[in-house]
């Protein structure tokens, strides 16, 4: 339950600091704290982070896209700051900081965990958004 | 209106996109659309670093128009994508003028945000939730809400700091970093590596290695190695910064 609120806030202020409208502000972190307890029980159940970050993102990016076409903004508004939480930028800095310390096989595996993850991340948006894009060109075609 | 004007609100509209985060393809979506809107042909090509367009009147395929725009800075900024967005579409329906679109999109800079203390505010809270979400206690989140506030105000106030790329990321880890040890030895224990992630976590580029890889899976492959790039050299200037205050401290204390 703590980690929900703190996912809530963890994307609501990110959504602040990149300036989305006010009223959609809340979508936001509801948006990024859905995603990130379904990231978190698949990773507490499974122990596979890059598993865990697709199927969040699937979810994430579902719940953006409905949410875009029903208060009419581009799905990127809710994406951004929604993925804010599992998005790999401190296994990025580890990398960094291992590379640093001369701990070479830490850093290897923190780099190719953290390409894993933005992989997964993004292979989840674009699963999502063509399949809605599929969707709207049926849609077009079919009122015509 | 002729090719030129139509080509100018195009590239401004594009321009806008690319310097707050937009995806590459958006942008190339973005100004066909606007010019196919006032029956105009064009090509374009845009990386982050710069945008490339030309087009001509369908009727008179000879005569064209080419422009190139360099992007310097790139911040994120959700509301003018949204802004953009919404514009282009809607010319579709209704055409308006040069002198219109130009006041449109001129007066976007002066789009409403955010009064600056909430920002400061939600700069703070943001560390605040991921010191505590990577797992320390509220003191600690306390300390990196204190310290995020204190650079988010500083990065804002002083920028002598931002003449060179990825200098001012490398200064504010760096002063982050020897903070949060000086905190550590003299006021009250806390755990230095929370603390400090939890301090800069805007500044990790999580967001645009994703952008980057999800650029090269729409076949943008030359935005997505600048976009990948980039993150890697902010990353490893945070990382340097960090890591040398690091060392530092140790040997000094």
């Amino acid at each position: 339950m703590k980690g929900i609120i703190l996912a809530f806030l963890g994307s609501f202020c990110p959504a602040l600091l990149f300036n989305i409208e006010k009223n959609k502000l809340i979508w936001a972190g509801i948006c990024g704290a859905t995603g990130w307890t379904v990231y978190n029980s698949i990773y507490s159940y499974s122990g596979n982070k890059i598993y865990a970050a697709f199927i969040a993102s699937v979810v994430i990016s579902l719940i953006s896209e409905i949410m875009a076409k029903l208060l009419k903004t581009p799905a990127t508004v809710f994406n951004v700051p929604s993925l804010f939480p599992i998005v790999p930028g401190v296994s990025a800095y580890y990398t960094i900081l291992y590379i640093i310390e001369n701990d070479l096989t830490a850093a290897a595996y923190k780099g190719i965990e953290t390409l894993g993850i933005a992989g997964a991340i993004a292979f989840g948006i674009i699963l999502v958004s063509t399949i809605f894009r599929y969707i709207n060109t049926r849609k077009r075609r079919k009122a015509i | 209106m002729d090719v030129k004007e139509v080509l100018d609100i195009a590239m401004l509209s594009g321009e806008i996109l690319l310097t707050n985060g937009s995806e590459t393809y958006r942008v190339e979506e973005t100004i066909e659309r606007i010019c196919s809107a006032y029956d105009i042909e064009s090509e374009c090509f845009v990386v982050p670093t710069g945008i490339f367009l030309s087009g001509c009147s369908k009727n008179d395929t000879k005569d064209s128009i080419s422009l190139v725009k360099r992007i310097k800075e790139r911040t994120i900024n959700l509301h003018k994508i949204k802004m953009i967005n919404s514009f282009s579409r809607s010319l579709k329906d209704r055409r308006i003028s040069y002198d219109e679109a130009m006041k449109f999109l001129k007066g976007l800079d002066s789009a409403p945000s955010f009064p600056y203390y909430k920002s400061l505010l939600a700069a703070g809270v943001t560390s605040f939730a991921y010191a505590m979400l990577f797992g320390s206690s509220a003191i600690n989140g306390i300390v990196a809400a204190f310290i995020s506030i204190l650079i988010y105000y500083a990065e804002d106030k002083i920028t002598v700091i931002n003449l060179l790329p990825f200098f001012s990321e490398f200064i504010w880890s760096f002063i982050t970093g020897i903070l949060a040890v000086f905190i550590n030895k003299y006021i009250l224990p806390i755990n230095i590596d929370s603390v400090i992630i939890g301090s800069i976590i805007v500044l990790f580029p999580g967001i645009a290695i994703t952008n980057g890889i999800r650029d090269a899976l729409y076949g943008d492959i030359l935005s997505s190695q600048v976009r990948l790039a980039e993150a890697l050299y902010t990353v490893t200037a945070i990382g340097a910064g960090v890591g040398i205050s690091l060392l530092l401290m140790k040997y000094w204390m």
